[in-house]
Formats: structure tokens, C-alpha cells, sequence
């Protein structure tokens, strides 16, 4: 049995009295896509930020790869891992977050290329030539020294996309990647999405594009009110969804979703 | 020698009578700026190029030196060249001239921030100019600029507090008066500092209610 | 009246150390005024009621009181404590104090306008506090804050010709000190006048050429269309 990527058991957490996310089970196995899908409010965003740790779970254990992360069992204890051993493993984490959250003081360039140099400790002169070479790959080579304000939506997108790439992480989450774009770059997204999955990346996406599922995830979870209520191969759950909530939901997203063709 | 309470608390009322000059000296330069302010700025729009650059000139000296500084001229230099003003006179013209150009330099910017649309649409109404001024750009202007104006009230009440050096009897001097009777200059000072304190701080908080009722918040 | 330059050639030698002593005390003050400043703006940063009531109290305190008070009460204040010290040092301290209550309120707002997700997608590829700090909180906040805080050293430096009234000899000091010998207001004026424009000239133009490196935004001017440009813009547009 091989070691999945991601394994989340009982993931918990709390604010002010609401249960954000209640014991979630997870396994994501390398190379896997996978879609998270759910109304707003139910708990898709705090489980992303949970898996980076950018919020603290109350309970639960996540797994990277085989290696504990942010919690750890030694002997009969439970330890919260220090504040090293986290950021040691987060670049291993990569996450694209909804807003991008791009640095403007830096170029394009140097944005993919900071995190390598001064986390990764590589040298500059190694890291400037993959970035170049990572950015090209995206389509930006004539945007690579300039300011995230002077890019496009999409091409922002994809700078973002290149920073996390850049960590070499073991799987990349994504947080909502259509939900600030113009309907007509969404395509652009997903099939770049279908392009990083297609080499292989493990990956957990959350998203309402639900034609994106799909087509290109390999499972589906669906969320409501902190829990994994369903989750199966992509397609089966589409087609046929067993939990009513799951049946309501899609009952209402589906109609007007575009379906991503192969 | 000890800080005394009670002497502090004896002293108040007459420093506060003193701070009724100050206030009165404020209003007067309040006054006198905004309508300074604002006739500065209607003429600068007209954008006559020998008197933009003399107001460039003077908008620059105002701003790059002291308020002191103006003070002075207004008293020492204006009787020398025949113009003898009384320090109360020479004070508030001073501040105010200081005061007028901040506001107008204030309005400058908030001027950009009007809606084109609306000038275009009073003049298709054959709206004159000056009526364009009254009724549509400056009631805006205004309402834009209140938290600004606040602020400024607030600086000008600080600059009344200089009339002292030039003998206007004010608080500050009526301070330092009772001081140099009683030998107690650090009970006498705080009291000063606290009658300003209770000054501004009123009037940031009247500004805050009035801001909220009137002032334009933006998008 | 004649205006007779000969008095200024005489006495330049203390306009001179006035306006260094101006230089030297305004340098002083903006040091001690800002890292004053920093440490109450983080002050007012931390969790908690009282730090932050503290900080801001500090704040509102300075800036409604006028400054030549502020000033008095420390020179005046200070013998009683038993402390004497010399002028200079009185006047610098105090405009400090002055001006930290300012750049403290420059500096918390400067933080606060940061996007917090700045700081998460740093810590979120594995940055440690510092270094998401150094490499991306710091430069953003640096940029934020430097056009406000040339503003407040501006004022901070014409506020300086207060210090005048404790004695303190600078260049406001110098000059009043001439008019007393030579009864010559408007040469003795002309010239300190002078003398402070140059300073925040000077000033200002070094801190645009900061701005300009550190990449501040400059602020572009608006094109609208020529009816409205008639009344809402105070200056000719200048072909860029």
C-alpha cells in the first residue's frame, strides 16, 4: 500500500462556538486530483488553510507524504510540532490562494523566485534560471520582470501558480482558482489546471466549477457544514449522488455550469 | 518642591477665562481662512498663468517655512515697510494666510475628485460660472473636505498658542504671567496644556458628529 | 527704506550656526521622534485593551496640545525632578516627543493598510516570521509610510524655530538676536526666511528621490474632459 500524499484524520476546528471543520477523513494518494465541492460556509477554505497550517486545528493529525505536520505522536504524546519542523514541510504544501496574493514590490520573476532563494537557501543564479525556464513553461516569458499590477487577471494567475511550483511541493491545494476571473479566462484556468495535473501533480481543488470536477478531477468530496458527506469517483458521484444534501446542491449548481470537454 | 493638585485646580478658571481669547482668535482665523481658501482656489481654477505662479511661489513659502517664522514677519517686517498692525492684528492675519493656503491646497485635491458629469450637466442647463461654483461644486467641495477642516481648526487653535510670543495675552502668556508671580511654571504650564487638551479634543469630537451626519464617505 | 545687504554679510557667521544647529537638532529630534514613534505604533498593534488605550492616549495627548507647551512644561518641568540640562538637549527631546506621536500614527496606519494575506502566502511557502517580515511586510509598509512621514519631518523642522523661545540658539534664535543689534527686521527676516526654504527644499526634494527608488506610486494625473478641466483643475496640464 502505497503512502497516499495527504492523509487528514478527525481534522477539527472551532471559532467562537461554530465547528468549522468536524473530523474530517482524507486521503488524497499521489498524482490524485481532487475536487472539494460544497456551499459556501461549509468549511472548504478553513480545511485548505488548516493543511497549511495557517490556522491551527484543534484535533486531528495531517500526514505529508508520510511525514507528520503541524502535529506529530510521539510515543503516547501528542506534540504540536515547533514552529520549525512547520515551515520546514509547508513548502512541500503548495497552496494558490484565492486572491493570489501576489507580492506587488517584486516582479513577476522575483516573485516565483524569492521563496527558493531564501527558504530552499538555493543560490540566485540556479533559481533565476529555473524560474525563467517555470515562467516560459506558463506562457509568460515577456512578463517575467513585470510588476504583478502591470499583468492581466489570468496572467497573474499564473504567476501565482509558478510560485508555489516553484517550492517543488508534493501536492498544491487550490483555493476557489476561477473565482476572480472574467468568465472567459476560466477556460484558460481549468485547462491549465488539466496541464499541471496531466504531469502528474497531486492535487486538491477547491472549486464551485463544477464541469471542472468532472472532467478532469479524479474524486470528488462534497462538503456541508464541516463534514466529507460524500466523496467517490468523480464521475459516479456527479451522475449519482446518494446523500440529499448532495443531490440539492448539484440540483442547484449544475444547470448553468459549463462542462469541461476532454 | 513638589507637584501640588490643588494649586493646579485653583488655577484653572482664571486660565480658562485667558482661553476664551484663544478661542475667539480662532474663530476669527477659521473664518477668515475658509472664505481665503476658497476665493484662493476659485481664482487659481481660472488658471491666469502670471498669477498661478506667484500663488505657486507663495503656496511654496508658506509651506516650507516656520509659522513662526510668518508670525514674525506680520510683526516685525510689516511696521518696517509702513504697515503697523497691532500683535493681535499682525497674529491673525498671519495665521490665517497660513491657514487659507493649506485649505485651498486641501481642496486641490479634493476638486479632482468631483464628478465631471455634473459640471457638463449645470452648464447644458446654461448655469454661469459662478453659480456653477455656489450651487454645484462647492456644497460637494465642502462636504468633502469636513475631516480635513476639523483637523485644521485643530492646528489653528495650536497656533494661537505663538500669539505669546508676540505679547498677545493669551492663555500660554497668562500662564507664564501667574507663573512668574507664583514660581510654580510646572503646575501653571499643564494647566495651559490642559485647556488645550479639552480644547482640541472637543472639537475633534464635534467633528466626528458632524462628519458623520454630513461629509461624503467614499465609495 | 533701504534694504542694505551689508548687515547680512556681517552677521552671517550666526545665521550659519543657527541654521546648522536647526540641521543638527531637527536630525536628532527625527531619530529619537521615529524610533519612539515605531515602538507606539506597535505598542498600539498588541492584543489586548490596555496597550492599545495606552498608545492611543499617548497619540491624542501630543498632538492636541501646541507644541511650544509641550516644550515649556519639559524645560520648566524638568528642575524639579533636579535635573538641569542644557537647552539644546531639552529642545531636541522634546520636538522628538512632538513628532513621535505623529509617526507613530503614520506607522500603525501604514501596517494596519497591509493585506494580511501578504503575510500568509509568505509564511505559507515556508518564510519564517522575519523573513516574510524582511522580504515582504517590511518593503511594502516602507513604501507606505515614507510620503507622510517627509510630510511630518517637514513640519517637525519648522516646528524647530520654536525652540527659539527656551533660548535654544538656532536659527530662528540667531535671527531675532541680529534684529536686536541692527534693528533691521526685513534683511535679518529675509534671510532666515530664506535659509528655512532652503532646508525644506532641500528636504523635500531628497525625500521624491527616495520615493522614487524605494518605487512609491507617483500620483498621475487625471485626464477629463476641458469643461470640467476649467473649473476642477487649478494648474494647465503639462504634456508628460
Amino acid at each position: 500500500m502505497t503512502i497516499p500524499a495527504l492523509k487528514v484524520s478527525g481534522l477539527t476546528k472551532r471559532f467562537r462556538g461554530v465547528t468549522a471543520l468536524d473530523s474530517i477523513y482524507l486521503d488524497v494518494a499521489r498524482g490524485e486530483v481532487v475536487t472539494l465541492i460544497g456551499p459556501s460556509g461549509c468549511g472548504k477554505s478553513t480545511l485548505l488553510r488548516c493543511l497549511t497550517w495557517l490556522e491551527e486545528p484543534d484535533d486531528g493529525f495531517i500526514e505529508v507524504g508520510g511525514r507528520p505536520f503541524g502535529r506529530a505522536v510521539v510515543g503516547q504524546v501528542v506534540h504540536r510540532q515547533t514552529r520549525r519542523e512547520i515551515d520546514a514541510l509547508r513548502p512541500k504544501i503548495g497552496l494558490v490562494f484565492q486572491n493570489l496574493n501576489l507580492w506587488p514590490h517584486l516582479s513577476a520573476l522575483e516573485n516565483v523566485a524569492r521563496g527558493p532563494v531564501v527558504v530552499l537557501g538555493r543560490k540566485r543564479a540556479a533559481v533565476e534560471a529555473q524560474a525563467r525556464t517555470l515562467l516560459a513553461r506558463l506562457g509568460l516569458e515577456r512578463q517575467m520582470d513585470k510588476h504583478p499590477h502591470e499583468l492581466s487577471g489570468g496572467q497573474r494567475q499564473r504567476v501565482a501558480i509558478a510560485r508555489t511550483l516553484a517550492m517543488e511541493p508534493e501536492l498544491i491545494l487550490f483555493d476557489e482558482p476561477t473565482s476572480a476571473l472574467d468568465p472567459e479566462l476560466v477556460g484558460e484556468v481549468l485547462g491549465l489546471l488539466r496541464e499541471i495535473a496531466a504531469t502528474g501533480m497531486t492535487m486538491l481543488v477547491v472549486t464551485h466549477e463544477i464541469g471542472f470536477a468532472g472532467g478532469v478531477a479524479d474524486r470528488i468530496a462534497f462538503m456541508d457544514q464541516g463534514r466529507i458527506v460524500e466523496t467517490g469517483p468523480a464521475r459516479a458521484v456527479l451522475d449519482n449522488p446518494t446523500d440529499p444534501r448532495l443531490r440539492a446542491f448539484l440540483g442547484r449548481v449544475l444547470p448553468s455550469s459549463p462542462r469541461v470537454t476532454a | 518642591m513638589s507637584f501640588q493638585f490643588a494649586y493646579l485646580a485653583g488655577l484653572m478658571p482664571n486660565l480658562a477665562v485667558a482661553a476664551l481669547v484663544n478661542l475667539r482668535l480662532s474663530a476669527m482665523i477659521i473664518v477668515l481662512a475658509l472664505i481665503g481658501g476658497t476665493a484662493l482656489t476659485i481664482l487659481r481654477s481660472l488658471k491666469i498663468r502670471p498669477v498661478n505662479a506667484i500663488i505657486a511661489v507663495l503656496i511654496s513659502f508658506i509651506r516650507g517655512t516656520p509659522l513662526l517664522i510668518q508670525i514674525f514677519l506680520f510683526y516685525y517686517v510689516l511696521p518696517a515697510i509702513g504697515l503697523d498692525l497691532s500683535p493681535t492684528v499682525a497674529g491673525v492675519a498671519a495665521i490665517a494666510l497660513n491657514s487659507s493656503i493649506f485649505i485651498s491646497e486641501t481642496m486641490r485635491g479634493a476638486l479632482i475628485t468631483i464628478d465631471p458629469g455634473q459640471i457638463e450637466a449645470a452648464t447644458a442647463l446654461s448655469l454661469p460660472r459662478h453659480l456653477v461654483w455656489a450651487k454645484v461644486i462647492l456644497p460637494q467641495l465642502f462636504r468633502r473636505v469636513l475631516p480635513v477642516l476639523v483637523n485644521e481648526a485643530t492646528i489653528v487653535v495650536k497656533g494661537t498658542a505663538l500669539l505669546s510670543v508676540i505679547t498677545v495675552v493669551d492663555v500660554l502668556r497668562t500662564a507664564q504671567q501667574i507663573a512668574s508671580a507664583s514660581y510654580r511654571p510646572f503646575e501653571t504650564l499643564i494647566g495651559a496644556a490642559l485647556v488645550f487638551l479639552a480644547i482640541n479634543l472637543t472639537i475633534s469630537l464635534l467633528g466626528r458628529r458632524v462628519e458623520g451626519r454630513f461629509a461624503v464617505q467614499r465609495a | 527704506m533701504a534694504f542694505d545687504p551689508a548687515i547680512l554679510v556681517q552677521y552671517w557667521p550666526l545665521f550659519l550656526q543657527g541654521a546648522w544647529l536647526t540641521i543638527q537638532i531637527s536630525v536628532q529630534a527625527f531619530l529619537l521622534g521615529y524610533t519612539l514613534g515605531i515602538a507606539v505604533a506597535l505598542l498600539g498593534l498588541m492584543p489586548g485593551r490596555l496597550p492599545r488605550l495606552a498608545a492611543a492616549s499617548y497619540v491624542e495627548v501630543l498632538r492636541a496640545i501646541p507644541f511650544i507647551i509641550i516644550l515649556f512644561v519639559i524645560y520648566y518641568g524638568l528642575p524639579f525632578s533636579g535635573l538641569r540640562l542644557p537647552a539644546p538637549l531639552v529642545g531636541t527631546v522634546a520636538l522628538g516627543l512632538f513628532a513621535s506621536a505623529y509617526y507613530a500614527e503614520i506607522v500603525r496606519a501604514g501596517i494596519l493598510a497591509l493585506p494580511r494575506g501578504q503575510f500568509e502566502s509568505a509564511r505559507a511557502i515556508g518564510m519564517s516570521p522575519l523573513q516574510a517580515m524582511r522580504h515582504i511586510v517590511g518593503p511594502q509598509v516602507a513604501r507606505a509610510i515614507v510620503p507622510p512621514s517627509t510630510n511630518m519631518t517637514l513640519t517637525m523642522i519648522k516646528e524647530s524655530a520654536v525652540l527659539s523661545s527656551i533660548t535654544v540658539p538656532e536659527l530662528t534664535y540667531q535671527g531675532l538676536v541680529v534684529q536686536g543689534n541692527t534693528f533691521a527686521p526685513f534683511e535679518v527676516f529675509a534671510a532666515v526666511t530664506l535659509i528655512y526654504w532652503g532646508i525644506t527644499l532641500a528636504v523635500a526634494g531628497a525625500a521624491h528621490r527616495l520615493e522614487r527608488r524605494l518605487g512609491v506610486a507617483q500620483a498621475r494625473s487625471v485626464s477629463r474632459n476641458r469643461l470640467a478641466a476649467s473649473y476642477l483643475l487649478l494648474e494647465r496640464e503639462s504634456a508628460r
